[in-house]
């Protein structure tokens, strides 16, 4: 995992136009066993995804998944081409709703979020309510994740922004598909649960009962993980 | 606060259990109130019924030796973990890393979960109803869609597990039956398009881990 | 005959870990709605339950006095408590009753509703009175009990659910 996440830096530091890491795509590939044609062809795509300013490493993914799913080589292909097309149009939406230089990965959550219904102004609605790039594709993600879940997509995105814009930490972003799907496992059909989390984004911090405020009681007694020195006491059990 | 909002000493008293005395008909009004809310409100209040009791003695069994009073082994015993019946979420350690990869599951399914430590990983447990099966793995893209990679365990009643540290975020993945079938995971938070025709399930993971109820 | 707080705690720690089993029927039991109330769902005040037994076993050896065991309990379960509850409520209004039947009379009904209203209620107190409030009136335990389980003096106590109810009297007064 942390080889593909220095690849993912690799991708954002170096511009567009150097297609040195073709070869390592390529590698990529091989050694997960696709056949040299296909190999060649994705790289043709994810080369013309660079010169764009694209994010290649989501197609060369994307085919290493259809060759593990033992799909037909040329309908991997298709996926790949149709991939690059939606990662375009994600780019050129994100660029239209006045950011206009996006980095890859929010790229890559945009074009999933508008392949599950998200439209180009709300994409642009939740990268701006977003604090960081960073922020920005996570938020995306949740909410392109909430509505595959059955909540309205425009209920979805108010749902993150407004998480967003309170300052909510990330933990607590991550963790909305988590709530809703236990939502939905006790029954609650997906318009209540939007509506839930949608007072509940407002309501938390508005009753003031954000995590840190309060005062806990003091004396907190030890009950922690296993690398606490034996002998060692902490203050207060 | 107001004024008119405080209830008065006599008030106190009387909501302590003592009698409403010459208690005033507002706040006697407002007193009774209250007290038929309490109770509206603590008939509705049950205690963890008794499998909690068991779910704390399995894991507490699962765990590690009992803490001792001399305490070397604290360096060395693992952090039991805590299973909810789908999802574990827990802190990452690589020495508890070790000890999971290492351990299989009890078939009863709960252990207690740990403290969670802020990190980027957490682990997360899949499991799949699959009595049939002779061989179960879960690929994704946490594992470049590796079906040899996550190979899961079974246990009592057909259902086959594994517990993965992933990075927080958003993954997809599927269940592999045989090396071959390709299943969706019905407890995923959705199901989606996976652009060859077929479907990938989703997991957004948070630092926290993955709450479920 | 039945083993006191501390003899269980010893023995366990001596070796005999399914005595441990005493101390959590025990504290399910006595802590039970407590948690409930605090956390605002029941299962996931089981949860933060569970949570709290199992820290409270592995750092048994560092309970200082065995024959105290409730309250030192009581302390590890009201900070899971409240772990639990805030991040729930980061995410669900906790003020609303589950889908009641359709089959209730109108009293029912309204006793749900009002029920609801006094937990939405809770949740605007501070942990500290939730906590004081809860014990006193969920629990009906005296003061003195009170005291002797979270170390606080009686007079702080006091102040806590006086303040606790008359919040609940605002509430109530706005919301009917």
């Amino acid at each position: 995992m942390t080889i593909r996440r220095s690849w993912l830096l690799v991708l954002l530091l170096i511009p567009p136009a150097l297609a040195g890491q073709q070869p390592d795509l390529q590698e990529q590939m091989r050694t997960r066993g696709l056949p040299d044609e296909l190999v060649a062809q994705v790289t043709t795509v994810a080369a013309d995804a660079t010169a764009q300013g694209l994010p290649a490493d989501p197609l060369v993914q994307k085919a290493i998944e259809g060759w593990a799913k033992r799909v037909p080589p040329d309908r991997i292909l298709a996926a790949v081409r149709q991939f690059r097309l939606r990662l375009h149009d994600a780019r050129e939406a994100l660029m239209g709703t006045g950011h206009p230089d996006p980095l890859g990965p929010v790229v890559t959550a945009a074009a999933e979020a508008m392949g599950r219904g998200l439209e180009r102004h709300q994409l642009g609605s939740v990268v701006d309510a977003a604090p960081s790039p960073v922020a920005a594709g996570r938020g995306l993600r949740v909410a392109a994740a909430l509505t595959a879940q059955g909540i309205r997509a425009d209920e979805a995105v108010a749902i993150v922004v407004r998480a967003m814009r309170q300052g909510q930490p990330d933990a607590q972003l991550l963790d909305l598909p988590s709530v809703a799907n236990a939502m939905r496992a006790r029954g609650m059909p997906p318009g209540q649960i939007g509506q839930r989390l949608m007072r509940g984004a407002g309501g938390a911090a508005g009753a003031g009962m954000s995590p840190g405020q309060g005062g806990r009681p003091p004396g907190v007694p030890p009950g922690g993980p296993p690398d606490i020195p034996p002998g060692q006491k902490k203050k207060g059990s | 606060m107001s004024e008119r909002d405080a209830f008065s000493s006599d008030a106190h008293r009387y909501l302590d259990g003592g009698p409403h005395g010459d208690l005033g008909g507002e706040e006697r009004r407002d007193a009774d109130r209250l007290l038929d809310g309490i109770r509206a409100y603590t008939d509705g209040i049950g205690a963890p019924g008794p499998e909690l009791t068991d779910a704390v003695m399995a894991a507490v069994r699962q765990g590690a030796p009992v803490p001792r009073r001399g305490g070397w082994q604290w360096l060395f015993r693992p952090q039991p973990i805590r299973v909810r019946p789908v999802w574990v979420p827990l802190a990452a350690a690589a020495a508890v890393a070790l000890w999971l990869v290492a351990r299989p599951v009890a078939p009863d399914v709960t252990a207690p979960v740990v403290t969670r430590t802020a990190t980027d990983t957490v682990f997360v447990r899949f499991q799949l109803v699959a009595p049939e099966a002779d061989v179960v793995s879960v690929a994704g893209s946490f594992s470049d869609w590796r079906t040899d990679a996550h190979w899961m365990t079974k246990e009592d009643g057909g259902v086959w597990s594994i517990t993965l540290p992933l990075p927080v975020g958003e993954h997809q993945y599927q269940f592999v039956i045989d090396g071959e079938r390709w299943v969706p995971d019905p407890r995923s938070h959705a199901q989606i398009d996976d652009g060859f025709g077929g479907t990938n399930s989703v997991l957004v993971v948070g630092p926290k881990g993955v709450v479920q109820s | 005959m039945e083993l006191s707080d501390g003899a269980v705690v010893r023995r366990v720690l001596d070796g005999e870990g399914e005595l441990f089993r005493v101390l959590v029927e025990r504290y399910r039991e006595k802590f039970g709605r407590y948690a409930t109330s605090l956390v605002g769902d029941r299962d996931a005040a089981a949860d933060a339950m569970q949570d709290a037994f199992i820290r409270a076993y592995d750092s048994l050896d560092r309970c200082k006095n065995p024959d105290r065991f409730g309250s030192w309990f009581f302390r590890i379960l009201t900070n899971q408590c409240h772990d639990t509850r805030d991040r729930q409520r980061a995410h669900a209004n906790l003020g609303e009753v589950d889908a009641v039947s359709h089959h209730e009379t109108d009293t029912e009904v309204e006793r749900h509703e009002l029920a609801a209203i006094i937990a939405e209620a809770l949740g605007e107190l501070t942990p500290e009175q939730r906590e004081a409030f809860v014990l006193k009136h969920v629990d009906g335990r005296s003061y003195e009990e009170i005291a002797e389980l979270t170390g606080t003096g009686i007079d702080a106590l006091k102040m806590r659910v006086h303040r606790a109810r008359d919040s609940l009297r605002a509430t109530l007064g706005a919301r009917l």
